[in-house]
């Protein structure tokens, strides 16, 4: 039992190709492997960079919260400090720190929030088994189509993916 | 004395503001169209670089699949075989001796000020501030127009990015490094710097966060996570690309190495989603955090009485003034790298070019901001006045006038095409606009405090032997950060460049 079958295609065009007919086909449970970013095999494949700014702009608010919080609470209330009759409260003497710890939760935020939904870091994949996916990395264009999609029938899919003219079909293995 | 009161406005404050303002409108667009004019002609005439095969100079036998026919993707080979080289030459192996007993000497100048303390150096009153803070503002200017430049390169989806970005971020990244020594060691009591950050500290006592000090902690701090962040999030895909590379040079221990440091990724067109978001929101992020740390660091001045650093416009003259110190630093690394790692088709001729104008732009603007400070100066009451002439005429005349030549003058001449196009020129150029920088960074400190409120009794100052051996220890620390960048990473980013060569994206 494999986890599903890889096409290797040569060119970009080629994979959005076969992206677009495995759709229209009913495929859902696939995946496509780029050595850069495609925009459109992304739509293709209903993902979006969307959650990760989302991540970034709550964390970043908490940051902000927690760093302004913690500037009025140590000033106001538990460590208070004349300092020449200035008020305790000074709001825009706290606003630095507040916008750069903001701007470091939400770095932070938008690289680990990328990490947790793409499932990284992980030690291995199943993909790194196929011959060749080393040069998905560097200028070839792989389309996974995965076993557990109902539509997925080892030869009548392998037979599929031929069709769409790749330099070469292969097994995904289970682990 | 006349000078006033920190909080007693000034006649005049507000026009000069908007004046302000409009300078640096007038900078930002002549930058924007000295970035903006080649694209143009690259519409008319798209640059001839994307190759049908891949260069000769990769051995079949090392490149794994030469025989092959070329793929939809620009070859980035080249890049990636780089680091995995046994041998880097003995010009290199003397650049890192060179390169290693700087940081030793770093190492030494650090433990000698732990061990006996600041009277090592020739500070004192007034002069309370001397190499410890010029040569932190000027890393952090260069680490600052690094990193703007490729943030503004990766929003604009500029096609320069693909070139430069990779090796910009790892000098911003290694300047800030390189700076962030500086503020903990000019403490006094630099082991007791963790005072600073707000824990329950068993005595009781919380920092002052109505105070400029605390707020460059955390500018500091910032500065050195996000920009690691930029450029780290940048390099996985590539790190997955010198995995699979090494892997195939039958190299597994490299492999396994660059494979942890990937993160295990895997190309998939959902994570490149996800990371071309990421990256550019951080790319978005690094840009009010750089223009804050560096305002932080000019208001510790502008908030002292100080009549020279009394100024609303001091932020805007360290932010813009860095630019070309950065810029400069970038374009010299440009030239080296391209020259020394034959990467002339990937960091080509058309890149040299524009980099080299937008530093004699950044330069030109420079000028504008020097006549600014004059004009300022001399609309301002007279004790401003009197500080600004004792700056420009006194005895740290020669530091002022240099920087202006350095600064303004110099990189004007790269709009002389033969010059910018000569290598040798090129990098000197760009380090004197460095070299500029520092001399306007000391005429800042240093004079700036020549004349107070209370007449100077003390001596001038000059910067002792251990002072210089700490600035030369942190150029090296720097240069070691950058030799061991270029010998263990790939110094363009790859996915850049072939995503660039596709063409579909770049608007």
């Amino acid at each position: 039992m494999s986890a599903g079958l890889m096409a290797e295609f040569q060119e970009a065009e080629a994979l959005l190709r076969a992206l677009r007919a495995a759709r229209a086909a009913g495929w859902r449970r696939m995946d496509a492997y780029a050595p850069y970013p495609l925009p459109e095999a992304a739509e293709l494949l209903d993902a979006h960079g969307g959650p990760v700014a989302w991540i970034a702009i709550g964390a970043g608010l908490c940051g902000a919260a927690l760093s302004y919080g913690t500037q009025y609470w140590l000033s106001v209330h538990d460590y208070p400090i004349n300092v020449g009759g200035r008020p305790l409260h000074a709001w825009p003497a706290f606003l630095p720190a507040t916008t750069i710890v903001a701007i470091l939760w939400a770095a932070a935020a938008a690289l680990l929030g990328m990490l947790a939904l793409n499932r990284l870091p992980r030690l291995h994949h199943p993909v790194f088994a196929v011959p060749g996916f080393g040069r998905a990395s560097e200028d070839r264009f792989f389309l996974f189509l995965s076993s557990r999609d109902p539509r997925f029938r080892p030869e009548a899919t392998a037979r599929f993916l031929h069709g769409l003219s790749p330099l070469r079909v292969s097994e995904v293995p289970e682990k | 004395m006349s000078g006033g009161p920190a909080g007693a406005p000034r006649r005049g404050q507000g026009w000069r503001a908007v004046l302000d303002l409009g300078l640096a409108a007038a900078g930002t667009a002549l930058l924007a169209w000295a970035a903006a004019a080649p694209r143009r002609r690259r519409v008319d005439a798209p640059r001839p670089r994307r190759m049908p095969a891949p260069r000769a100079v990769t051995p079949a036998a090392e490149s794994g699949w030469a025989a092959e026919p070329a793929s939809d993707a620009i070859d980035t080979r080249p890049v990636a075989v780089i680091p995995l080289r046994r041998d880097f030459g003995w010009r290199f192996t003397l650049g890192l001796a060179a390169a290693t007993a700087g940081t030793l000497l770093l190492a030494y100048a650090a433990v000698a000020l732990l061990l006996t303390g600041t009277g090592l150096w020739g500070t004192n009153i007034p002069f309370v501030w001397g190499f410890d803070l010029i040569n932190y503002v000027w890393l952090i200017g260069i680490a600052n127009a690094a990193s703007l430049v490729a943030v503004v390169l990766v929003l604009r989806r500029h096609g320069l990015r693909t070139a430069i970005n990779r090796f910009a971020e790892a000098a911003a990244l290694a300047a800030v490094a390189a700076a962030a020594l500086y503020p903990v060691l000019h403490l006094g009591r630099p082991w007791l710097f963790y005072w600073v950050l707000a824990y329950p500290a068993s005595f009781q006592v919380w920092p002052q966060f109505r105070s400029t000090l605390i707020w460059d902690f955390w500018g500091i701090m910032s500065h050195l996570v996000v920009t690691g962040l930029f450029w780290y999030t940048g390099l996985i895909p590539d790190l997955a690309t010198m995995r699979d590379r090494a892997a195939l040079h039958g190299r597994h221990l490299t492999a396994q190495a660059y494979g942890l440091a990937a993160l295990g990724w895997r190309g998939s067109v959902r994570h490149w989603a996800r990371h071309q978001a990421a990256y550019r929101l951080v790319a978005a992020l690094v840009l009010p955090m750089l223009v804050s740390a560096q305002t932080i660091v000019a208001l510790e001045f502008a908030t002292t009485l100080v009549p020279d650093w009394h100024q609303a416009r001091l932020p805007l003259h360290v932010v813009a003034t860095g630019i070309p110190s950065g810029l400069g630093v970038v374009l010299a690394l440009a030239v080296v790298l391209r020259e020394t790692l034959g990467l002339q088709r990937y960091i080509d001729d058309a890149d040299m070019d524009l980099l080299a104008r937008l530093t004699a732009a950044a330069a030109l603007g420079c000028g504008w901001l020097y006549a600014d400070e004059l004009m300022t100066a001399w609309l301002e009451d007279a004790a401003t006045r009197l500080g600004m002439v004792a700056r420009v005429f006194g005895p740290y005349a020669g530091l002022y006038w240099g920087s202006v030549a350095l600064v303004v003058v110099v990189p004007q001449l790269l709009w002389l095409p033969a010059l910018r196009r000569s290598a040798p020129a090129a990098v000197a150029i760009g380090i004197a606009a460095a070299a500029g920088v520092w001399l306007d960074r000391f005429s800042l400190i240093a004079g700036g405090l020549l004349r107070d409120h209370l007449p100077r009794s003390g001596p001038l100052y000059a910067p002792t032997v251990p002072e210089w051996t700490l600035l030369l220890g942190a150029v090296g620390l720097f240069v070691l950060l950058m030799l061991l960048f270029a010998r263990f990473l790939p110094v363009v980013s790859m996915f850049e460049t072939r995503h660039e060569e596709s063409g579909k994206d770049v608007p």
